[in-house]
């Protein structure tokens, strides 16, 4: 039996986490371990460790019908020849050249690539390096005080050895937020307005929060605003594997939110969605099969088998991420690349792209422009230090007792075991919740039976880390009953 | 002819084998000579990435075994697993061919058609460590590393400009570079349980540096050799009874410091202490089963008693499932860090399972992976 084996970085979120790919000619998918990898020494998370899981060959599809990549292109091409109203989404799940050839096809259509990550749109474009680069993942490690914004457990595990190795030279870590976190030496459960006083950051402390298209632009301002005022560095994960390189790539072209192009499609004003390894039946809350539904064209360009390419008029199935020819850019600014040579999805798009009117590329010359695009201005991992005012702000969003706690197996739907809400023992007692029983939950979304377990979690509040039928959005407001 | 308990030194016939290959490429000719001759049907070799980068591939390519790499000390892997279900020859450090044998105990591993050519291990490094090594404490890029290797008691790197540097091993290991942590109390120097024992500790004279020194340990390894011999790749002579004592004084050597660090890196943790730190070592657990995943003399499959027992939902102070592990293992385990290597937490997973195995195995007299007809003391089920 032969074997491929394919130098790849995890799709998981946007720390760069190296391993390799093994794929033999049954086309049977296994991982590896890359312990040379810099972001993570060949350490893979819960995700990295289901991978195989996650790819799922592409099939391309008109109409329903499974069909060649070439007609799927052609009949792509006669959808959105002269097509109005046309969004197009890339979040940042497959190469940076990929991106780019997407961005071509954009052109083409006189239109723009939005990366779903509408909180850019609300900030001042002064902070948008700060807040799309990071710093150095060695730089966590030397911070003298950390206030956590993130579950890292749950959401970015590789950042927790970078957490512990600070704690061993001595950082102090605060988290802030809904859950114990084990590894801090204190959890607030405190509000913005309390950010200055009771962190006591200063310049030689991080900040760690996160970027992710349901961020709440409040949240993200009120944390700018916190590193601005105490001096302190500030670093935002991101949840795909290319979020940083996107971001770079994509500057000055509106950066839609996912709501918002949610919100266009079901106002009538978006016709036709375009998307890019990108699926926003996964990256939403529920009921947004509905919404697609309302679309004149719905045009899906995929390396895997996900919901959307279920729902859409015409797939067109590309190589799994691991094969392509191409790179991306990690939360700390590392360009990390594929060791795969296929360039079946971007020769795609450039043929989609000169049978609209465009230009035809190739895998070599994107790289270039890659490279010239984002590496000439950013040579490497550094901090780029906060120029912006403080800015004005309002309360945060998010009301509701039921809070996502977004992970990688969220954002892609992946099966995992995460099949339960996390409530405390007062909330245990006053449902009279039995142990290893389940626990009722009602919201506008119906009623859900699930297992509970118990954590350190503020008295009413429940936590999940699985997008649950039921949950209506980032936090829902749910009645609980024992059962 | 060659016989069990033979004494050899040999290399390539091949000069660009011989001059490419570690110590004289005799290793790489034996496993070329397995595949070309049908002796097996696939070779595990590690196809080199980098000098701190190289990826087990299986081939049934001679001419893929003959560009492999040679040893690399900063690529810690273990090789068992890829022989599982295969008709295969591999090169092996001692803790492969242990577990290539705890995967023939459970019945994964077939020994008659499994050749494994074991090569002396003094420890192995971590790569990235490695590479932070080089800039603190060689001040060399590692990006000029063209080779490295281990000589009395030193590590020595060999740059593009044709220089080399060598620091003492105690040196860089108090500075918190060097080997794992498992390796730096592993006993288990020479491959005795392989088929044949290589590696250049004995290798004297003019042969020093390009030639390997062999000991045959059974009959599969007095196939290897001749075979390799028959198919004209290697060349063998009766090793110097100095060559055979320098062999044994270096590893006597090797192993005597392994019991001392032992001492050292499992200390002793008072009895009311012990909870507590075993509590603190897993409370950073991410659940990932990574550990599961890489143990190589894990045969459990996905359905195991480690995961069986084990569930997000519970809210125990310590999981069952590393619970389950440390009991499971306290057999078997034989300290090869891969549970350590891959964690993402950085527990240090492998010292934590040797608290248990090692004491359990002495007390019991028992090493695991040295001889296929030696039953774990804890095996539930004997395979027939």
């Amino acid at each position: 039996m032969k074997e491929m084996i394919y130098q790849t970085v995890c799709p998981g979120c946007n720390m760069g986490c190296g391993l390799y790919i093994r794929e033999n000619d049954e086309g049977t998918v296994a991982i590896d371990f890359m312990k040379s990898s810099p972001a993570n020494l060949g350490k893979l998370c819960r995700f990295g460790m289901q991978l195989p899981h996650h790819y799922s060959k592409a099939t391309s599809m008109v109409d329903g019908v499974e069909s060649s990549i070439d007609d799927a292109i052609q009949a792509a091409s006669t959808k959105l020849k002269g097509a109005k109203d046309v969004a197009m989404l890339s979040v940042g799940a497959t190469t940076s050249e990929e991106h780019l050839a997407f961005t071509k096809v954009a052109d083409a259509l006189g239109t723009v690539v939005n990366t779903g990550m509408g909180t850019y749109a609300e900030l001042p474009p002064e902070c948008h390096a700060t807040v799309g680069h990071g710093i150095p993942l060695e730089d966590v490690e030397q911070a003298s005080k950390i206030a956590l914004f993130i579950d890292p457990y749950t959401q970015y595990p590789l950042i927790v050895r970078r957490l512990l190795a600070a704690k061993r030279s001595g950082a102090s870590i605060i988290a802030v937020g809904p859950k114990e976190i084990k590894l801090a030496d204190e959890t607030k459960h405190i509000g913005p307005d309390q950010y200055e006083s009771e962190l006591g950051l200063d310049s030689e402390s991080l900040i760690i929060a996160d970027v992710h298209p349901h961020s709440d632009p409040e949240h993200v301002k009120h944390l700018l605003n916190l590193a601005l005022m105490t001096g302190a560095r500030i670093m935002f994960m991101k949840p795909f594997v290319d979020s940083t390189g996107v971001h770079l790539l994509s500057r000055g072209t509106g950066q839609k939110g996912l709501q918002e192009i949610m919100d266009g499609i079901n106002e009538g004003s978006i016709k036709t969605l375009v998307t890019l390894d990108s699926d926003p039946i996964e990256l939403m809350p529920n009921g947004v099969e509905d919404i697609l539904k309302k679309l004149d064209n719905l045009v899906v360009i995929s390396s895997r088998n996900s919901p959307v390419t279920r729902l859409a008029q015409i797939v067109i199935g590309t190589e799994p991420l691991y094969a392509k020819a191409g790179s991306f850019m990690n939360v700390e600014g590392q360009m990390l690349k594929n060791s795969g040579s296929s360039s079946i999805g971007i020769d795609a798009l450039s043929t989609l792209a000169q049978n609209l009117g465009g230009k035809a590329f190739d895998c070599q010359g994107l790289h270039t422009q890659v490279l010239e695009n984002v590496v000439k201005e950013y040579t490497g991992p550094k901090y780029k230090k906060l120029s912006c005012e403080m800015m004005e702000t309002a309360p945060e969003e998010g009301k509701g007792n039921l809070i996502n706690v977004y992970n990688p197996f969220m954002w892609f739907d992946q099966p995992d075991d995460n099949d339960f809400v996390m409530v405390n023992m007062n909330t245990v007692k006053s449902l009279g919740l039995r142990k290893g029983g389940m626990i009722a939950l009602t919201s506008n979304g119906g009623t859900l039976k699930i297992r509970y377990a118990v954590a350190e979690v503020p008295d009413g509040l429940m936590l999940t880390n699985k997008k649950l039928p039921i949950t209506t959005g980032t936090c829902t407001v749910v009645t609980a009953e024992g059962c | 002819m060659v016989a069990v308990g033979d004494m050899l030194v040999g290399y390539a016939t091949d000069g660009g084998v011989r001059k490419r290959g570690a110590s004289g490429g005799l290793v790489t000719a034996v496993l070329a000579a397995a595949l070309e001759k049908g002796l097996v049907e696939n070779v595990v070799v590690m196809k080199h990435i980098n000098e701190f980068e190289a990826v087990p591939i299986i081939t049934d390519d001679v001419e893929v075994v003959l560009a492999s790499t040679g040893s690399l000390h900063s690529v810690p892997v273990n090789l068992a697993k890829y022989a599982v279900g295969r008709k295969v020859a591999m090169p092996a450090k001692p803790c492969d061919a242990q577990a290539v044998i705890e995967q023939a105990k459970r019945g994964m591993i077939d020994l008659d058609n499994t050749y494994v050519v074991g090569l002396n291990c003094g420890g192995s490094m971590h790569p990235v460590t490695t590479k932070k090594m080089l800039v603190e404490m060689y001040d060399i890029d590692p990006e000029d590393v063209i080779g490295e290797e281990i000589e009395k008691g030193k590590l020595i790197f060999k740059t593009k400009d044709g220089n080399e540097k060598g620091i003492a091993i105690d040196e860089l290991e108090e500075a918190g570079f060097g080997r794992r942590d498992s390796c730096r109390y592993c006993t288990i120097k020479i491959p005795v349980n392989a088929d044949l024992a290589c590696g250049n500790w004995g290798v004297i004279g003019d042969l020093a540096g390009s030639a390997t020194f062999c000991q045959v340990m059974n009959d599969k390894g007095v196939r290897l050799l001749e075979n390799a011999i028959e198919a004209g790749r290697i060349e063998v002579q009766p090793a110097s009874e100095k060559a055979i004592a320098i062999r044994e004084k270096v590893n006597t050597a090797m192993v005597n410091l392994g019991n001392t660090l032992e001492g050292k890196i499992l200390t002793e943790i008072p009895d009311e202490a012990r909870i507590q730190y075993y509590l603190d070592q897993m409370a950073n657990c991410i659940d990932c089963g990574a550990c599961k995943e890489v143990c190589p003399v894990c045969a459990c499959g996905e359905d195991s008693k480690c995961t069986m027992f084990h569930s997000l939902v519970d809210d125990y102070s310590m999981s069952m499932y590393h619970l389950v592990r440390l009991l499971h293992l306290s057999d078997s385990c034989i300290a090869c860090g891969q549970c350590s290597d891959v964690c993402p937490s950085d527990i240090p997973i492998t010292i934590l399972q040797s608290r248990f195995a090692i004491p359990a195995q002495r007390k019991r007299e028992y090493t695991p992976g040295m001889n296929v007809d030696e039953t774990p003391p804890f095996f539930e089920v004997i395979l027939k």
